[in-house]
């Protein structure tokens, strides 16, 4: 073959790269997940489901799942691309991708955003003396400094993260059980995951369009597929271990916390963004508080929003340059090897946006619905890109994987958008609308959606 | 004159007098990998399907510190061992001969000034030098937005593989700032 000649005419043996195996690709969507995920939101979900959060992760769960084999497919059938944007696209039609990478965008520029916020909440939590937008705009100045000096996660310090995190949830679950069996608490019940009284599917479908946050992010490991040693096979397999794995920890971690909140009736109706601290202060004391949110404002402030800030500018370069929009944020520093104009972008919004959600008492609520609102209708699109591409273009006969999966999965999710909160809804409405008009603007540009793809072959770049 | 392979050009061009390099290794490594490419490509034919994969397979196995070697091996450049602050050792590798970065360049300048027509070797090398942005490396005085699109040019209108090649060698430039790791 002249490809290996001339590789070994170079001097260089053929080598493959060294991939990232299966157990680095289940890590790595638990680091976009984060194990420790529904610290933050504990106490908007214990609300939004009538005191039943363990539900909400469950349902969430098998939601996602279905999501998840729908990804899996689609990562079949276009091995090379690796976002909701790109299958849509390709799957249905280029203005269909626009209009899903639209609300995908929504959700990703988002990210960032409450990632700082929760942060901020958190560490106000421990040092109140510092205001809530003072930790936001310092975790932003030390968060784009990092970015655009180029320091990004590596393998070995998403382990690390990893093991930190199920290191301080142990520690919580075992003061936690620890303090139920002395008697603290309100005793041990299976009233978090299922009480009659307060059961009703529009309750819990609402729970879920707020649970489902902890799972956003299991869909990155699509983003590894080119590095992956098992291929897209193996990109599958990583998107269902990771999300049961995560899910049983959120389910387990939310029942205790549930079991130990210390005013339910409080806390059913106002929810508080410190609900868990609270809890975890009855289970250990003082110090269990101080060690869970110095913990998620570690791995939210720091950890994550450096893999946030790389997925979001991934999906602002494909969108660029498929010229879908303006072309600066395809544009990337050579000397630094980072999207600086897509870093700074993003500073900029969370700044801002940040600083004003702050201000606001449901500010977390807000953004967790507008992010899960963009993510739950391009997982929408997927299942539907699914059915379009197998089901009807390739006229596949797997009628469950191609048909009956995809549309349980879109259903359910259509119940959980209906049920969401009415603000994130008309919100939502309006960015599509927006959506649209930059479409409609688009085509009168003369400049229709095209693909490129994020790693098409061969020479792309006008 | 012997000429130096064109990726030992690019390397002479991508670092500065005390051997640093301008830019970031994972640009750099791609640079150097489809200068290697191109170096091996006949003339006249277009770029291969698996280009893109050889590019960042080639990048991926070191092909930044072979370079380097090959130029220690040639004598283009020298080893220059120190200790920071008295106590940290390090080596660099420095130019033995400074005349080497003006060679470099030679080609790539004189297609810019127009003072003879670019070969194939100068127009590959140009539109690399423009991708990598290391155009100040050419010390012409103008203004670099000029010089990049001028550079450009020269590589677009060069006829196949260049055009193509120093195209990929931005995708994945671009690219490799957005991975998740690397």
């Amino acid at each position: 073959m002249r490809t290996q000649q001339n590789i070994e005419q170079f001097g260089y043996r053929q080598e493959l790269r060294r991939g990232v195996g299966l157990t680095d690709l289940v890590f790595y969507g638990l680091a976009l997940m984060l194990p420790i995920a529904p610290f933050a939101i504990f106490g908007t979900v214990y609300q939004a489901s009538g005191g039943m959060p363990a539900l909400a992760y469950l349902v969430g769960m098998v939601a996602l799942l279905f999501t998840a084999a729908s990804y899996a497919q689609m990562v079949k059938a276009f091995p090379l691309s690796g976002s909701v944007y790109n299958y849509a696209g390709r799957g249905i039609a280029p203005p269909v991708g626009f209009l899903t990478g639209w609300m995908v965008l929504l959700d990703y520029i988002l990210v960032p955003c409450l990632l700082y916020l929760v942060a901020s909440v958190a560490m106000n939590d421990s040092v109140p003396a510092v205001p809530v937008w003072a930790w936001l705009v310092g975790f932003v100045i030390v968060n784009t400094l990092i970015n655009l000096f180029g320091i990004r996660m590596t393998v070995r310090l998403t382990r690390l993260m990893i093991v930190f995190e199920l290191v301080v949830l142990a520690l919580f679950l075992a003061a936690g059980v620890w303090a139920l069996l002395q008697g603290k608490g309100n005793g041990f019940s299976l009233s978090p995951l299922f009480d009659a009284g307060a059961f009703s599917w529009p309750v819990v479908f609402a729970a879920v369009s707020v649970a489902v946050l902890s799972f956003l992010g299991f869909d990155g490991i699509s983003m590894l597929v080119e590095e992956s040693t098992g291929g897209s096979a193996q990109v599958g397999r990583a998107m269902r271990l990771a999300l049961v794995l995560a899910g049983v920890l959120f389910i387990v971690q939310v029942w205790v916390a549930a079991l130990l909140v210390p005013d339910p009736a409080g806390l059913m109706e106002r929810a508080g963004d410190t609900a868990f601290y609270d809890a975890a202060a009855v289970a250990g004391g003082e110090w269990l508080r101080h060690v869970t949110s110095f913990a998620t404002a570690l791995s939210w402030g720091l950890a994550n929003t450096m893999v946030a800030q790389v997925a979001v500018s991934r999906l602002l370069y494909a969108m660029a340059r498929d010229r879908q929009l303006p072309s600066f944020l395809a544009k990337v520093s050579v000397k630094h090897s980072v999207p600086a104009n897509a870093i700074v972008l993003i500073c900029l919004l969370s700044m801002g946006v940040g600083v004003w959600m702050s201000t606001r008492d449901d500010g977390v609520t807000l953004l967790t619905s507008l992010i899960n609102m963009g993510a739950m209708v391009a997982f929408i699109v997927l299942h539907v890109s699914v059915v379009v591409h197998y089901s009807l273009r390739s006229r596949s006969r797997r009628w469950w994987a191609h048909l009956v999966s995809p549309l349980a999965g879109a259903g359910i999710l259509v119940f959980v958008v209906v049920n969401a909160n009415v603000l994130a809804q008309a919100l939502g409405l309006v960015w599509l609308g927006l959506g649209a008009l930059a479409l409609v603007t688009l085509y009168a540009l003369g400049r229709p959606p095209a693909l490129t793809g994020m790693a098409g072959p061969g020479p792309d770049r006008p | 004159m012997n000429r130096l392979p064109l990726h030992h050009d690019l390397y002479v061009l991508a670092h500065d007098q005390a051997g640093r390099p301008l830019i970031h290794q994972s640009s750099l490594a791609l640079g150097l990998a489809g200068a290697a490419l191109l170096d091996r490509l006949p003339a006249g034919s277009d770029p291969p399907p698996e280009a893109r994969s050889l590019i960042k397979q080639v990048a991926a196995n070191a092909v930044y510190e072979r370079t380097r070697r090959g130029l220690l091996d040639t004598g283009v450049l020298v080893g220059v061992r120190g200790r920071r602050m008295g106590m940290l050792p390090y080596t660099r590798y420095e130019l033995a001969d400074i005349a080497s970065a003006v060679r470099a360049s030679s080609g790539v300048r004189s297609a810019v000034e127009g003072w003879k027509p670019a070969d194939a070797r100068s127009a590959g090398l140009c539109g690399l030098v423009a991708v990598l942005r290391l155009e100040a490396e050419l010390y012409l005085d103008e203004p670099a937005a000029r010089l990049v699109s001028r550079l450009r040019q020269i590589a677009a209108t060069a006829g196949p593989p260049i055009g193509g090649l120093v195209a990929i060698v931005e995708t994945l430039i671009a690219e490799a700032a957005v991975a998740v790791y690397r």
